[in-house]
């Protein structure tokens, strides 16, 4: 078996920006993102100017497989939330599903019980979308899917 | 786990090169980010012991340009290739769309790449994952040193599904973007398939 595919949608956008945003706004962090637990940044809501969003993602993701790895050998299922405490500024990231993670970049002198509390909130209401994506797709025909490109067209792409 | 953003028109795909310690798999990449232009690439992040060896891996996200208006990102990977680092290898497995091996050709190090396979397809199989169904290319490295094995031999002996089988000289570029190409193409058509 090959790994499976997860598309996101106009719809599932929107709503993640949404309520990502809103969590931004409310903890006035500085960047939101969700992430795959592959490493992909999916939706992104804030300032990522000065932050290398690809290689942060990336970096959290194993961040988070390290402490699931951790967790196993002193006998716990996992750790599912990561808090790393800078001076300015300082990082939560928490696991969404098993498939995806919130990743927070905020002052660092905010609340983290706060954070906590509303990522816990956050996830939920991102969850929510996911799972109402997986049952759309399930009952209806595919809202769109990737164009069947050709031999022809992949030769171009990757031709030397 | 292949990420396909309907919104911003990206398909993003992860790539792991796997082999044994001292193989080529860094060089490989080294080599990725120097010779891609400055818009298709990102950081190259090496997270190496003081005595450069890699401790948990390298990461390099490339952009191979557009098909049918989606921009194709590869998310390139290296895992640790010395034995007491196998958890580590087994995180880096997570969400894999195409393993490269990268083989030494060097006679000596044949048990290495032979343990390495089996420790691929073990880990492999831990994180849900079939390595004769999975997007594979094996790399014959490092064909410009002394005392290597014949292609013909290495292919018998590492060889596990016909897969395509590239030699190369990493540092020197020689069979580093085939290499990348044969497995981006497989995971595409897999893709392809799924869509």
């Amino acid at each position: 078996m090959s790994s499976p595919t997860f598309g996101l949608h106009e719809l599932e956008f929107q709503r993640i920006q949404a309520i990502l945003s809103k969590m931004r706004r409310e903890l006035r962090a500085e960047l939101v993102l969700l992430i795959s637990r592959s490493g992909q940044p999916i939706v992104i809501s804030g300032s990522s100017e000065n932050i290398d969003c690809t290689a942060l993602s990336s970096l959290a993701a194993a961040n988070l497989a390290a402490t699931d790895g951790l967790a196993n050998i002193v006998g716990e299922r996992e750790f599912s939330v990561l808090v790393h405490q800078g001076r300015q500024r300082s990082l939560f990231i928490s696991d969404l599903m098993k498939r995806f993670s919130l990743v927070l970049v905020f002052d660092a002198t905010a609340s983290s019980g706060l954070v906590r509390y509303k990522c816990k909130h956050t996830s939920l209401l991102i969850e929510d979308v996911i799972r109402d994506y997986q049952r759309r797709i399930e009952k209806t025909e595919p809202v769109s899917s990737l164009p069947q490109f050709s031999d022809a067209e992949l030769e171009e792409l990757l031709g030397s | 786990m292949t990420f396909i953003n309907y919104v911003a028109r990206e398909i993003n795909c992860k790539i792991v090169y796997y082999g044994p310690g001292l193989g080529g798999k860094t060089t490989n990449l080294q080599y990725v980010y120097q010779i891609t232009s400055a818009e298709n690439k990102g950081k190259l992040i090496s997270l190496a012991t003081e005595t450069e060896r890699t401790l948990f891996f390298d990461f390099l996200p490339i952009e191979f340009g557009q098909i049918r208006g989606f921009r194709t990102r590869f998310h390139l990977y290296t895992v640790p290739g010395q034995v007491f680092y196998d958890s580590s290898r087994k995180l880096i497995l997570k969400g894999v769309d195409g393993v490269v091996f990268v083989a030494d050709s060097q006679e000596e190090r044949m048990d290495a790449n032979l343990e390495s396979i089996s420790n691929l397809e073990d880990n492999l199989k831990e994180q849900g994952f079939d390595l004769a169904k999975i997007p594979y290319v094996l790399q014959l490295n490092k064909r410009d040193l002394p005392g290597i094995l014949p292609v013909e031999e290495l292919k018998r002996q590492l060889q596990v599904k016909g897969e395509p089988c590239i030699e190369a000289v990493a540092p020197q570029g020689i069979g580093v973007l085939p290499t990348l190409k044969a497995v981006a193409r497989q995971v595409l058509v897999e893709l392809r398939k799924s869509a």
